[in-house]
């Protein structure tokens, strides 16, 4: 059995995407954490940064939006005023005009509306695991883990079957395009500035806008109300309506981060599986107790988005650090949701943990991840459909993670599975 | 202030909450299960979703427009006393203020 375990000298450079295709250097952010909780990094490819890496410190200046800003960007490269104005979404702008945006959307994606899925969302995941488990080795993100989002993703579209391997691999190209193995365009070592006012730097950008604009047209044209966009499409109470340029940058924040997110959740969780196999046990005889508490265990150990930059608006003093105004800010959600001082052993899993204040989807602030309840739900549906066929299933080979110091996620993950 | 949270099991928690806190971070604070503020207070969950007592609405005065469109995505049934706890901040005026915590 290979467990993984962090590699990284305690020295790690966040700078480099190659970094994080080891895993993410959860060493260095422990002694981060220990020794240097506001920490300045020099950078050779753009401004110094610094880093945020303890979960109280990260709660207190997430929720503090008027000084840590989101309307610069939030990812830690620099981008001219014209570039952010071209790319962004309302997850880069602050309230209160984030708010007008998030509240024509937010019906869409609450608890009670995303509830509604569950059994959709359980059809969806016995089709998978007939397919997947229909062999004893193969690899679980693939066959499972990258599945039943896309098909998801579909139903929350409303758009038809066979567009959706299309679709999904433009949003890997969007958030992966640190990696070669989804884009042909690896920002860190693109030659051009020719994509630099497309979403993400990329051309795959240009694709979804034009298949966004083209849905909303067939939409309108029709009155198609499949999937949650025509929520989305409909008037407000005052009787204002989304404007194109707003409908097509969601189209492709919900391409690019509802669909990888979930995909690293379930395959963490599974990878988790292997390394501790009392888990399945555990969720074969957990109940409803378990259940309501292990989605959020899983993707407290996933942390897809491994932070989320913020930029000052004003000087800002810190563990002795004064933090200037315009400075950028990284807030390491992959840090917080490791910090001791918060979880007890938060190295390992504990599916019962509760209270469970991990920061996976932004909590403390008002950018917390609109599509948190359709992620749980995916989750829950599917490891309890997992768990209930699996007699066994541990690591058979070499786990590959994500070239991204953005998103964290294990690409390949070799499993064997014995079956009840 | 004090302030008391009515639980859906018939419970009740009350605590002295200082003012200028607002009435999430309160109930967060003193453990009332139910009210969860995943957004910190931001306006962007709808996580702290409670029933203001019908005799404390008045003082504790109506939701603006953006607490009012998120209060349609909360969990829990809408009435008119619906609010979200993170706007609503403890004050003199409110000592003795009851929230009502919806059943889940």
């Amino acid at each position: 059995m290979t467990v993984w375990t962090p590699k990284d000298d305690g020295f790690a450079d966040l700078t480099s995407h190659d970094t994080f295709s080891e895993g993410v250097p959860h060493n260095t952010f422990s002694r981060m954490r220990r020794e240097d909780p506001v920490c300045w990094t020099d950078w050779d490819q753009g401004k110094g940064f610094w880093s945020i890496t303890r979960h109280q410190d990260i709660t207190e200046m997430n929720r503090t939006f008027d000084v840590f800003s989101s309307a610069q960007g939030i990812r830690m490269e620099d981008q001219t005023y014209e570039e952010y104005l071209a790319r962004r979404t309302f997850q880069e702008t602050d309230p209160p005009e984030h708010m007008k945006t998030r509240i024509k959307v937010a019906k869409a994606f609450s608890k009670p509306v995303v509830a509604g899925f569950e059994q959709d969302l359980r059809d969806l995941s016995n089709q998978i695991l007939d397919e997947a488990l229909s062999e004893t080795d193969f690899d679980a993100t693939k066959a499972i883990a990258r599945q039943l989002p896309m098909l998801m993703l579909g139903r929350i579209l409303g758009t038809p079957e066979e567009d959706l391997p299309w679709l999904v691999e433009k949003g890997d190209a969007l958030i992966a395009n640190t990696d070669p193995d989804f884009t042909d365009h690896v920002l860190d070592k693109m030659t051009t500035d020719e994509f630099r006012m497309m979403p993400f730097n990329s051309p795959a950008g240009a694709e979804l806008f034009q298949y966004a604009k083209e849905l909303m047209a067939h939409k309108n044209a029709t009155g198609d109300t499949n999937g949650v966009l025509h929520l989305i499409l409909q008037p407000d109470k005052d009787g204002n309506t989304i404007s194109e340029e707003e409908f097509r940058n969601f189209f492709c924040l919900l391409v690019a981060a509802g669909n990888d997110t979930t995909r690293y959740s379930i395959a963490a969780g599974i990878q988790a599986m292997c390394h501790q196999p009392e888990l399945l046990t555990q969720m074969q005889t957990g109940g409803d107790a378990l259940w309501e508490l292990a989605p959020d265990e899983i993707i407290r150990w996933a942390t897809p988005a491994l932070y989320f930059r913020r930029t000052l608006t004003r000087d800002f003093e810190a563990h002795g650090k004064t933090m200037r105004e315009g400075d950028k800010v990284l807030f390491w959600w992959s840090s917080a949701n490791r910090d001791d001082e918060v979880f007890d052993n938060p190295f390992r899993v504990d599916l019962m943990r509760s209270p469970n204040k991990h920061m996976s989807f932004g909590q403390s602030g008002p950018h917390v991840c609109l599509g948190m309840w359709l992620a749980r739900l995916e989750v829950r549906v599917l490891f309890q459909e997992l768990s209930k066929r699996l007699k066994s299933i541990e690591a058979n080979g070499e786990q590959k993670f994500l070239r991204s110091n953005f998103v964290g996620g294990i690409k390949e993950l070799p499993v064997r599975v014995k079956l009840n | 202030m004090k302030a008391i949270w009515k639980l859906p099991n018939g419970e009740e928690i009350t605590a002295e909450v200082s003012d200028g806190t607002n009435m999430m971070q309160a109930a967060v604070d003193n453990n009332v299960p139910g009210v969860v503020g995943e957004c910190g207070g931001c306006l962007s969950c709808a996580t702290c979703h409670v029933y203001v007592d019908p005799a404390w609405v008045e003082k504790t005065g109506v939701a603006d427009d953006f607490e009012d469109a998120m209060l349609d995505v909360a969990e829990a049934e809408r009435t008119d006393q619906s609010r979200l706890s993170c706007q609503i901040e403890a004050s003199g005026e409110l000592d003795g203020l009851v929230l009502i915590v919806p059943q889940p």
